[in-house]
């Protein structure tokens, strides 16, 4: 377990490879703030002790944090402005780095072969206290479910600021199900994945960019281990740790979203279909639909932008009854038939106002709301 | 196509280079060139009239422009800038006369008959709109009013800047006449080789050239349009936006405001104006700005696009605020309007799940 107690007033020395202190760096780095009204939230934190340097990035919403070995000659902390180190150690020419605090002066040196830095360095009395997971009610969850999921359903979560509770993505550990569900209110995503172990009962709103982050840094281990406070989920993928504010408030209760019966139920082959998607999507600039028009025995797909021209091509599906014509962002359509699983996507549909949902081969289910046309 | 028996044409006054005098007073007793860098291949986009003084023009090379004046002021134009005076100079006329074939930023040509009956009252609402374009941005046209296109065009350039030129039905050809045949819409340089090597150096000859001549010195159907014209024929109507591509409203202040809930009050009430016009057309808006002119008469807008077209009032006045919260950050200071606007229309929308 990483100690999270920094030792203020040493001065840090140490000697590491520059090739993990770059990989260590890179995957903190994904934490840095991007807006630089807090100072201290554009920096590292370096941590040396016990022959290693634990390095840590935050935001305030999400934190890294990663291990390297290192020979450590002098104990202490300190922080380093984060994209200028990331930068640095990126370019160093030898196998080798070492990192000198001066406190007195407050700078830090970097050298490595022939080059020399001496670096600036923040406060790391400053540094917000992270959360640990001494502090937290830990289980594990196998990588795979936890990271099929995530893909699958957290893209469907909302970018706007305006409503924080759909930026995020509900997390339900059940028994041995995990169940996911993310909504921008135009389209939902909801994932069944049986974990193949039980894990204690745990429901949170968490950040979906903190589940992507989570995505991109869980490389080859089997498990990964779970830690759940009031306000934070924190995750540790080997000694990579991730942790990320829950986000307080009401999940829209998205089995309601669910119509219960449709009108229509067709299996379409999904890549066949996708493809379609895929080629019509060329020719839709801003929101313009993708217009699927549902007739006996097919589908044409046309996406038509004004000043740009038109697009159209048909695929046999089992349609039968009234033709229906229903309109969609084609990019939550693609996104849809992207995240399902199987050779064939079951398309049901109400009518051209209501919702149509995706299904695969496992518990998966997409829904999408259309686009009214005009007329 | 509309055909209206009184047209105006109006044209802004050294427009980039007025509005760098607005956003730059002091460049305003300087000769002022708009355009390119001197010292490499740049064109003057506009001279100030202190710089028209020393034979600067438009489309000259800076270089040259530099030779004539090497006391001058050059500055690289600000597009983005220019835009936001034009589209507020366009409003403002809009206000009095609604009909208008915009044909550049700086330019366009009015429909005045459909709010006058005769050219009596066509002087009084060019005189208006003079006034208005004046008021509301702090910039001077020129305007020209005639029964055609043509006519409207070469009187709107008679008397810059800040002319009024009108030229009632009948006038027409008598006030071409004396005119050089390059300063008729439609001659090039090379219609004017053609002219002048016939032996035609006014517009008045042109159009006293005999169906035989004209073949001769012009021949094809440019020659007789090009005549037509001279004569101060001209069959061109308006060509009219079918569609509106936006829509916003706008409030001037009685006092300059600076209190920020007071702004926001505002601004939520016009975005109800908006999403009402939104409602009552069915269709949903993209970008949402905020337009934002300060004391000082200068004016700055914000915009914001989102993925799915909207139509509630509710969501454009939160966009309009969050936009004004962002102007006035960058650029603190009491304003002296506020208006709130949306583009980007379309006739479809993304319809929503209850997630509330």
């Amino acid at each position: 377990m990483i100690e999270s107690e920094t030792t203020v007033g040493a001065d840090l020395k140490i000697t590491c490879s520059k090739d993990e202190l770059v990989q260590g760096l890179s995957v903190v780095g994904r934490a840095l703030s991007t807006r630089t009204a807090i100072q201290i939230l554009s920096g590292i934190l370096l941590e040396a002790s016990g022959g290693q340097v634990r390095l840590a990035a935050t935001d305030m919403e999400l934190s890294v944090r990663a291990v390297v070995a290192a020979q450590v000659e002098g104990e202490g902390s300190v922080v380093l402005p984060g994209r200028t180190l990331v930068d640095i150690a990126r370019l160093l020419p030898a196998a080798e780095v070492t990192l000198e605090h001066r406190a007195a002066e407050s700078v830090v040196h970097i050298s490595s072969g022939s080059a020399s830095y001496t670096l600036q360095t923040f406060n790391a009395e400053d540094f917000p206290r992270l959360p640990d997971f001494a502090e937290s009610e830990t289980f594990s969850v196998a990588r795979g479910p936890l990271l099929e999921t995530i893909t699958r359903v957290a893209r469907a979560a909302s970018r706007d600021e305006a409503r924080p509770v759909l930026t995020g993505v509900l997390v339900q550990f059940a028994g041995d199900k995990l169940v996911m569900a993310a909504t921008d209110s135009y389209r939902l995503a909801v994932k069944e994945t049986a974990l193949g172990g039980a894990a204690p009962d745990l429901e949170a709103i968490v950040p979906s960019r903190a589940l992507q982050e989570l995505a991109r840094i869980a490389g080859d281990v089997d498990e990964i281990a779970v830690g759940v406070q009031e306000n934070q989920v924190l995750f540790a993928v080997g000694d990579v740790w991730l942790t990320t504010r829950r986000i307080d408030g009401q999940f829209p209760n998205y089995r309601q979203l669910l119509p219960e019966s449709f009108e229509h139920e067709l299996m379409v082959p999904r890549a066949e279909l996708l493809d379609v998607v895929r080629r019509a999507h060329v020719m839709i600039q801003r929101a313009t639909p993708l217009q699927l028009r549902f007739a006996d025995g097919e589908v044409t797909v046309v996406a038509r932008t004004h000043d740009v021209g038109e697009s159209r091509e048909s695929m046999p599906v089992p349609f039968t009854g009234e033709p229906l014509e229903i309109g969609f962002n084609a990019e939550f359509l693609r996104d849809g038939l992207e995240s399902v699983d199987g050779d064939d996507v079951k398309f049901k549909l109400i009518s051209s106002l209501r919702p149509a949902v995706l299904e695969g081969e496992d518990d998966f289910t997409y829904l999408v709301m259309p686009i009214r046309l005009p007329g | 196509m509309a055909v209206p028996g009184i047209v105006a044409h109006l044209d802004l006054d050294a427009f980039y280079a007025a509005v760098e005098e607005l956003e730059n007073p002091e460049l305003r007793t300087q000769p002022l060139v708009v355009g390119g860098d001197p010292r490499g291949r740049g064109v003057v986009a506009t001279a100030n009239y202190v710089a028209r003084r020393f034979g600067i023009h438009s489309a000259m090379s800076c270089a040259e422009a530099l030779r004539r004046c090497p006391q001058a002021v050059f500055v690289r134009p600000r597009h983005a800038l220019y835009r936001e005076y034009s589209r507020n100079v366009w409003e403002t006329v809009r206000g009095i006369v609604p009909t208008l074939e915009q044909t550049g930023a700086d330019e366009g040509y009015l429909d005045v008959g459909e709010v006058a009956g005769d050219f009596l009252a066509a002087r009084v609402i060019a005189e208006a709109v003079q006034t208005a374009v004046r008021a509301g941005t702090s910039l001077t046209c020129s305007l020209g009013v005639a029964p055609c296109k043509v006519v409207a065009k070469v009187a709107s350039d008679a008397r810059k800047p800040a002319g009024l030129v009108v030229v009632p039905p009948g006038r027409e050809a008598l006030f071409l006449a004396p005119l050089a045949v390059r300063r008729l819409p439609g001659v090039g340089p090379k219609a004017e080789q053609r002219l002048h090597a016939g032996g035609v150096e006014t517009i008045g000859a042109l159009a006293a050239l005999g169906d035989d001549e004209l073949k001769r010195v012009l021949p094809g159907s440019v020659g007789a349009m090009l005549r037509d014209r001279a004569r101060g024929i001209d069959p061109r109507g308006l060509d009219l936006e079918v569609e509106r591509i936006s829509i916003s409203v706008e409030n001037t202040f009685e006092r300059d405001i600076s209190d920020r809930e007071r702004l926001h009050d505002e601004l939520r009430g016009m975005a109800e104006e908006v999403a009402a016009a939104l409602q009552r057309r069915g269709q949903v808006a993209r970008t949402v700005t905020t337009k934002l002119r300060y004391a000082d008469l200068s004016i700055r807008s914000r915009s914001t696009s989102l993925e799915s077209g909207i139509d509630e009032a509710a969501t454009i006045g939160d966009l309009g605020c969050r936009l004004l919260d962002r102007g006035l950050r960058d650029r603190p200071g009491a304003l002296r309007l506020v208006g709130v606007g949306v583009s980007g229309l379309a006739d479809f929308r993304q319809l929503a799940l209850d997630t509330s």
